[in-house]
């Protein structure tokens, strides 16, 4: 079972970005597998912490797209970012305490961010750059 | 690397580095005590490239009001300065010190920034570059200064007039001595007048220029000194210049020499040399200190960790190594390795100074991951972040006691390594920006530890330039990648100190401890994130007498400057003494007579190459003796000039006699004869002190012209 399925209404429209969208994707759904069904407190964490550089690295990534676009909305898309990255801060610490990752409820999780983050914010950089 | 023991290189480098460490002894204690009056931020000593430019604009402004006001004809320069300086000594003489004060103590910001940065060891590896492209700056500096003390055309611009155009004629490159458009009164032309005022707005163009050049390879380059500081010196400056206004000196008058000289030492030290070593010595002197200067920046080259290296697979070209690397050293090119990515960045090399700010700056480089391989986009080879998490994990799992800190310290800082006991771990890193915030989260948040220290350089003087400023940015959630707001900023403190300030370190962790421990009796709510990290509240003065240092040491600077820019006084011709002066321009006789065509030659020549003679190139020198009273005063052989031997030979020379009569014989032989003399001429002289005479020659005019009978010749001058 993967975790996350690509949609081609996550796409924005600025290649570099999809494509790392696409990876991210990918790294979770692969790391998910890796992890098989250990998904105990430490290698838990050991796996939010590689999700947690990879979504960083492409936040920057997307915050230095929009700086270089002039894109209006940078300081509330960027307020998502960190929100999102918090959350994913928050689930680390809970499994660094020892916590099992409980797989559903990750996965919904972190669907829920893609989706909602791709809905709102990546959406209407997507219809700002399309104009 | 280091040269081999014993050569002249190796002892030239053991000389400087002993000299480096003498100079930094010197400046940190000024440093420190400057500190301590103005603040990290305001502190004049760690501003001094900012401050250089602030006064360069000074210069310009003024330069500009003084100019408009400015006549540059001979006789109406000295009076326009003076109208200038008297009437509107409200604006326009304010305006004319400011010109004056400013530049001179553009100087001394100058040198003592070059000093510095030697002394600081801030000239080597890729800082090569500044190093070399300010040596230039300084000669266009001193180029200014002394154009325009030439332009006043007072007593002191004579002097810089007559002794300038001597030094640069002993470099022998005019074929006609260019000091004697200043060899008396009559030959003084505005035209040349002209040119100086023209070298005086265009050196500093070019000088402009190279400032920009100078500051290229640091990105982030500051140009403006902090706006206080900036004030601060305008008002000293304007101060000043009320006090004590710069002044001309008397008119100039080519006819007399000049005896005692109110002398700027901060344009013209050089000067007095000249007499006592000659022209072209001074000449060796400068151009080989200048090469010696330059050679510092590799005595000995820079011996550099292996330089920063992009891992592709962990790099997404986001830039941010690229928008904080302190020396331009990373740009953003097209992605290399196939992937959708537009951009990586790229690592010039020889620009890297193996600081590590870029991996600070990687948002890869964080310690959570330890699912896979831990490799950051961009890593110092020699201190990989994988490593440094091991580093730190089990240093901190050494610590025993309450409370337990590690302390992140630079290479430059105040001992950091000495700080290391049973509950203080110490990580030693090539600068403080190397830190990835999320080691401060990481540790903190996984309970390693209950504080980290951040230890670097001074404030505002960081080693590797930003590195204070961007951790300081980074946990204050000014700058990406930023802190996390979780993290409590209690818990992470800095501090910044010069390497001689190591008691300031020790108390800034002891009082960091007390606080760890109040903290953990009380525990007071966290301080949101977005806040700066924790500080140590160190010893100040109190306000009133940290204002009254500013004062003083504005004041200190001012009077310094004030003083030297005219005293002590400079003695060029001692008193009751006398110039004279042997100048002329002769044409030797050629080899060999001259031969007309005959008409026939003529006829055989196509037309357009026709000419009445046949003349061999090439003619005899000129040897001209100069006795006074009977003993030999000059004696000399003068080639002529030109690549083919057949221009004139020019004369210059010039004695101090003593006032009173004198006799002199002069003698001039032109035909390659080898005794005999085609000219002679005698005079008996009652030289005045303080008089300027010259003893010319003139073939048309019958042979040797001595002075005064040249005056005689032009009409409306008295013999």
């Amino acid at each position: 079972m993967t975790l996350l399925e690509w949609r081609d209404d996550f796409r924005i429209g600025i290649e570099e970005v999809d494509h790392e969208h696409r990876e991210l994707i990918e790294l979770i759904n692969a790391l998910h597998a890796e992890f098989g069904g250990d998904a105990s407190g430490g290698r838990a964490e050991g796996l939010l912490g590689e999700i947690l550089a990879g979504v960083s690295a492409h936040f920057a990534l997307e915050e230095k797209v929009m700086r270089a676009r002039g894109y209006g909305a940078l300081t509330d898309h960027k307020a998502d970012h960190e929100h999102l990255l918090d959350d994913l801060r928050d689930l680390m610490d809970e499994h660094a305490a020892g916590a099992a990752l409980d797989e559903d409820a990750f996965a919904a999780r972190l669907a829920e961010w893609f989706s909602a983050h791709f809905r709102t914010h990546d959406a209407k950089l997507h219809k700002s750059l399309a104009r | 690397m280091s040269a081999e023991p014993g050569t002249l290189r190796a002892r030239l480098e053991s000389r400087v580095n002993a000299l480096k460490r003498a100079l930094r002894a010197l400046f940190l204690p000024v440093e420190s005590a400057l500190e301590s009056v103005f603040g990290p931020r305001l502190n004049p000593i760690t501003q001094l490239g900012t401050l250089g430019w602030f006064l360069f604009w000074i210069v310009t402004a003024s330069g500009i009001y003084v100019y408009v006001f400015f006549d540059t004809g001979v006789t109406q320069a000295w009076q326009s300065l003076e109208q200038l300086s008297h009437d509107q000594w409200w604006l326009g003489g304010i305006m004319r010190s400011l010109h004056r004060y400013a530049s001179d103590a553009l100087v001394v910001v100058v040198l003592l920034h070059a000093l510095r940065e030697f002394a600081m060891d801030r000239i080597r590896g890729n800082r090569w570059f500044p190093w070399l492209t300010g040596i230039p700056l300084i000669w266009f500096l001193y180029v200014c200064g002394i154009t325009g003390y030439w332009l006043v055309w007072d007593k002191l611009a004579q002097y810089v007039a007559v002794s300038t155009t001597e030094w640069l004629d002993s470099i022998g490159i005019f074929s006609e001595p260019i000091a004697r458009n200043f060899l008396d009164s009559e030959r003084l032309s505005g035209r040349f007048f002209t040119l100086m005022a023209y070298i005086h707005i265009a050196v500093p163009l070019l000088m402009l220029l190279f400032m920009w050049i100078h500051i290229q390879r640091h990105a982030h380059a500051r140009v403006n000194p902090h706006r206080a500081l900036g004030i601060g010196t305008l008002a000293a400056l304007v101060a000043l210049s009320l006090v004590r206004p710069a002044l001309s000196q008397a008119p100039a008058d080519l006819d007399t020499a000049p005896f005692r000289l109110g002398f700027d030492w901060f344009y013209l030290n050089a000067y007095p040399l000249l007499e006592h070593m000659g022209g072209r010595t001074l000449w060796a002197v400068l151009v080989g200190g200048s090469l010696l200067m330059t050679a510092l920046a590799w005595l000995p080259p820079l011996r550099k960790a292996p330089p920063a290296r992009v891992d592709l697979a962990n790099c997404n070209g986001c830039a941010r190594c690229f928008a904080d690397c302190p020396f331009g050293a990373i740009t953003m090119v097209a992605r290399t390795d196939g992937t959708k990515y537009e951009q990586e960045a790229q690592v010039v090399e020889n620009m890297c100074m193996s600081c590590g700010i870029c991996v600070g700056a990687c948002p890869t480089a964080t310690p959570f991951r330890s699912a896979g391989e831990l490799t950051a986009g961009i890593e110092l080879p020699e201190r990989s972040v994988a490593a440094l998490r091991e580093e730190v994990v089990a240093a901190a799992a050494r610590l025993t006691g309450e409370p337990r800190v590690v302390v992140f310290g630079c290479a430059h800082d105040a001992g950091s390594a000495t700080l290391a006991d049973a509950s203080t771990a110490v990580i030693s890193l090539p600068c403080a920006g190397m830190l990835p915030p999320p080691f401060l989260d990481f540790l903190l948040s996984r309970n390693h530890a209950d504080g980290v220290l951040v230890s670097g350089c001074a404030e505002h003087d960081c080693f590797e330039r930003l590195g204070d400023q961007f951790t300081e940015q980074r946990i204050a959630n000014l700058r990406d990648p930023n802190l996390r707001d979780r993290v409590p900023r209690d818990r992470v403190a800095v501090s910044w100190n010069n390497p001689m300030r190591r008691g300031s370190l020790r108390e800034a962790l002891a009082q960091f401890r007390r606080h760890l421990l109040e903290k953990e009796r009380s525990s007071p709510a966290i301080r949101p994130g977005g806040r700066p990290a924790w500080r140590a509240k160190l010893r100040t003065w109190p306000a009133p007498v940290r204002y009254a240092g500013q004062f003083a040491a504005y004041a200190a600077i001012a009077a310094f400057v004030g003083y030297f820019a005219t005293q002590p006084s400079f003695q060029y011709l001692a008193p009751g003494q006398a110039l004279l002066k042997l100048s002329f321009i002769h044409a030797g006789q050629p080899l060999k007579p001259c031969r007309h065509y005959t008409p026939a030659e003529l006829a055989n020549t196509p037309f357009n190459e026709r000419r009445a003679t046949n003349c061999a190139r090439g003619r005899w020198p000129v040897t001209v003796e100069l006795d006074l009273d009977g003993r030999p005063l000059y004696r000399g052989t003068h080639e002529p000039a030109g690549l083919w031997d057949d221009g004139p030979s020019a004369v210059y020379a010039r004695f101090e006699v003593p006032a009173g009569p004198h006799r002199l014989d002069a003698r001039l032989r032109d035909n390659g004869e080898h005794q005999g003399f085609a000219y002679t001429g005698s005079e008996v002289v009652d030289f005045v002190p303080g008089e300027n005479f010259v003893v010319d020659f003139s073939a048309a005019d019958g042979g040797f012209v001595f002075d005064r009978a040249v005056r005689g010749r032009y009409p409306g001058r008295a013999p």
